[in-house]
């Protein structure tokens, strides 16, 4: 039997694989993909840039795996946690998998819900392809993590922790928010915002930051997700052509859509500037230099200029995260530095070192808004105290960050912003955010805010030892100060001098 | 503009006042210290005079920084105007409102 070629294969294992129905309304086969506004004229203009079937899928999928996999178990048989960088990189895979890998379950979830209901076979093919690959990466990073939980604190319980945790209320419920949306909304704010156009900013600072550390497992990991994460990318460009092209009526709910999900991606992110900046022993780039890189030269120079094409412009308040990159890294982290009392990762004052680093890295700002209060924080626990905000903050209702965040260009004065809906009032920490809720007040009201959940009773209890414990963490080890953590305590343990026989020197 | 939704969409605030009784959320910010990352929040009965107030949940607080004295405060605003808190006055008379943001330099 004749061999068939990759494009009939493709168009009997995707498109064929569909029909029209006769006797039910498509409408109502398809209840979801009308009511945002857009129009598609064409489902069969979808054009598949890889052309998968599911065999050759999944016998791709299955190479990576056991590759993948063979990896790790080398790397946990050989105590490969001991070669890394020094432990306090730990604490960027506790925050990656508290914060990140929960979002690939979401992704996966809500991709499978696509394979349902987009209307045209080819994206509806597409979805479940990615909606398979977000599972992977779920599992894969769960694998690849779950060794570290033996020896290192705060990897334990991360699925919990997702769900009630202030910091993690952040990504937490930046996905809710795509997820609640329509379908289009959901491509726009996933595949195409944060899997296209910010998605470097997410992944170098990780895995970069493992291959730099010596981490071999989760290097591994980020090599094995890639050839994924570039056709997300591919599909993620592919879907806001596909939706322009359909209909011009199109054009001004999607601008809408970029505008918004720009700045809900790039304030999740300013978690990641603060990591990158700070949780690193071994740094790769800044985030100043990883924003300029990725954002401003491959994104706002290279794919802007090509969408002008539609009509698409860059998105709105984007100079304000360009002003940003000056010192939103430093906000981040000091907010996590004094609130690491209430968080599953452990914080420290940086090294001599790495304040020398952050100096040059950063010369408009550090030496004079941020060394002076890191040198404050070392004064406070030389004299045997650490800084801590004892108490809890004012949070942002749309990003749910700590309102840490400044006036743009000026580092020294916290931004206030509020607005009135139903008689009540709603603060945010900046005008993107701001200017997100004033278009659906009616979705952020409902917003689980984690400090005033607290304060009206539902996590726990009234003190903070209370709340830790309905969060799931464990005291004195998974939070607080690195330098006085258990996980830096066996470190210098496991890493200690053997003593030499006889006693000799 | 409203959210695109199928149906109805019409659902509580999860803060609204009456959530917290008689009580309500006030933030308090330091507005020249950067050691504090952000203003904190506190619930507070909407009866409780500003002595109380400041004594019992701003001071401990702003004691976080030990050099707070809690004589410093002052250049006090109450989103964003100036405002002259006495000691008597409940938060209520001050017309502080669910939410809203006291300010103080020190």
């Amino acid at each position: 039997m004749a061999k068939l070629s990759m494009k009939e294969r493709y168009s009997l294992l995707t498109r064929d694989l569909d029909w029209t129905p006769t006797y039910v309304d498509p409408k109502d086969v398809y209840p979801y993909t009308r009511y945002e506004g857009i129009k598609i004229h064409d489902w069969d203009a979808w054009e598949d840039p890889f052309r998968l079937t599911i065999d050759s899928y999944c016998k791709y999928q299955a190479e990576k795996d056991k590759k993948l996999y063979a990896v790790i178990d080398g790397f946990a048989q050989g105590q490969g946690h001991l070669s890394v960088a020094d432990a306090r990189y730990f604490n960027s895979l506790k925050l990656f998998l508290q914060g990140v890998t929960p979002l690939e379950y979401a992704a996966h979830r809500h991709f499978a819900y696509l394979a349902r209901h987009l209307d045209g076979p080819g994206a509806r093919f597409a979805a479940l392809c990615q909606s398979i690959d977000e599972l992977r990466h779920c599992q894969t990073e769960i694998h690849t993590l779950s060794q570290f939980n033996k020896y290192y604190g705060g990897f334990h319980d991360w699925s919990r922790m997702h769900d009630r945790v202030w910091y993690l209320s952040v990504p937490k419920s930046f996905f809710d928010d795509g997820i609640s949306a329509g379908p289009f909304e959901f491509l726009t704010a996933i595949s195409f915002s944060f899997e296209y156009f910010l998605t470097n900013l997410l992944f170098v600072p990780f895995m970069s930051g493992a291959s730099f550390n010596g981490d071999l497992a989760t290097m591994t990991f980020g090599f094995s997700a890639q050839s994924d994460e570039s056709r997300h990318m591919t599909l993620g460009l592919e879907v806001i052509k596909f939706m322009l092209e359909q209909d011009e009526g199109n054009v001004p709910i999607i601008q809408d859509w970029i505008d918004k999900w720009f700045w809900r991606g790039y304030r999740l992110l300013g978690l990641v500037a603060g990591m990158m900046d700070y949780m690193l022993p071994k740094k790769v780039m800044s985030w100043k230099e990883a924003f300029e890189l990725y954002l401003e030269e491959q994104m706002l120079n290279g794919l802007f200029p090509d969408l002008e094409f539609y009509g698409v412009r860059p998105p709105r308040h984007v100079e304000q995260a360009i002003i940003e990159k000056e010192y939103v890294s430093h906000q981040v982290y000091w907010i996590l530095y004094q609130f690491s009392f209430a968080a599953a990762f452990n914080t420290t004052v940086p090294t001599d070192e790495e304040l020398d680093w952050l100096s040059a890295s950063y010369p408009e700002t550090f030496d004079r808004y941020y060394r002076p209060l890191w040198e404050k924080a070392r004064r406070i626990q030389d004299g045997g105290g650490r800084f801590f905000f004892q108490g809890l903050p004012q949070l942002c209702q749309t990003c749910q960050i700590p309102m840490g965040f400044t006036e743009p260009g000026n580092p020294a004065e916290i931004a206030q912003r509020h607005s009135e809906y139903k008689g009540e009032r709603f603060n945010f920490c900046s005008d993107g955010c701001q200017w997100i809720f004033d278009r659906e007040p009616e979705k952020y009201v409902q917003a689980w805010l984690p400090v005033h959940q607290i304060y009206q009773g539902n996590c726990g209890g009234a003190t903070v030892p209370e709340v830790l414990d309905w969060y799931g963490i464990e005291q004195g080890s998974d939070n607080l100060e690195y330098l006085t953590s258990p996980d830096k305590a066996s470190w210098d343990e496991w890493h200690a001098p053997a003593a030499l026989p006889g006693g000799g020197k | 503009m409203a959210v695109n939704a199928l149906g109805p969409y019409d659902f509580p605030s999860a803060d609204r006042q009456e959530n917290f009784g008689d009580d309500m959320l006030v933030h308090v910010l330091w507005a020249n210290n950067m050691m504090f990352c952000s203003a904190a929040c506190f619930r507070a009965p909407r009866a409780m005079p500003w002595e109380d107030f400041k004594a019992q949940l701003m001071d401990p607080w702003a004691a976080s920084d030990p050099d707070y004295e809690p004589s410093a405060p002052k250049g006090w605003a109450l989103d964003g105007k100036p405002f002259n808190p006495e000691p008597g006055q409940s938060l209520a008379e001050l017309g502080v409102v669910h939410k809203g943001l006291i300010t103080f330099e020190a």
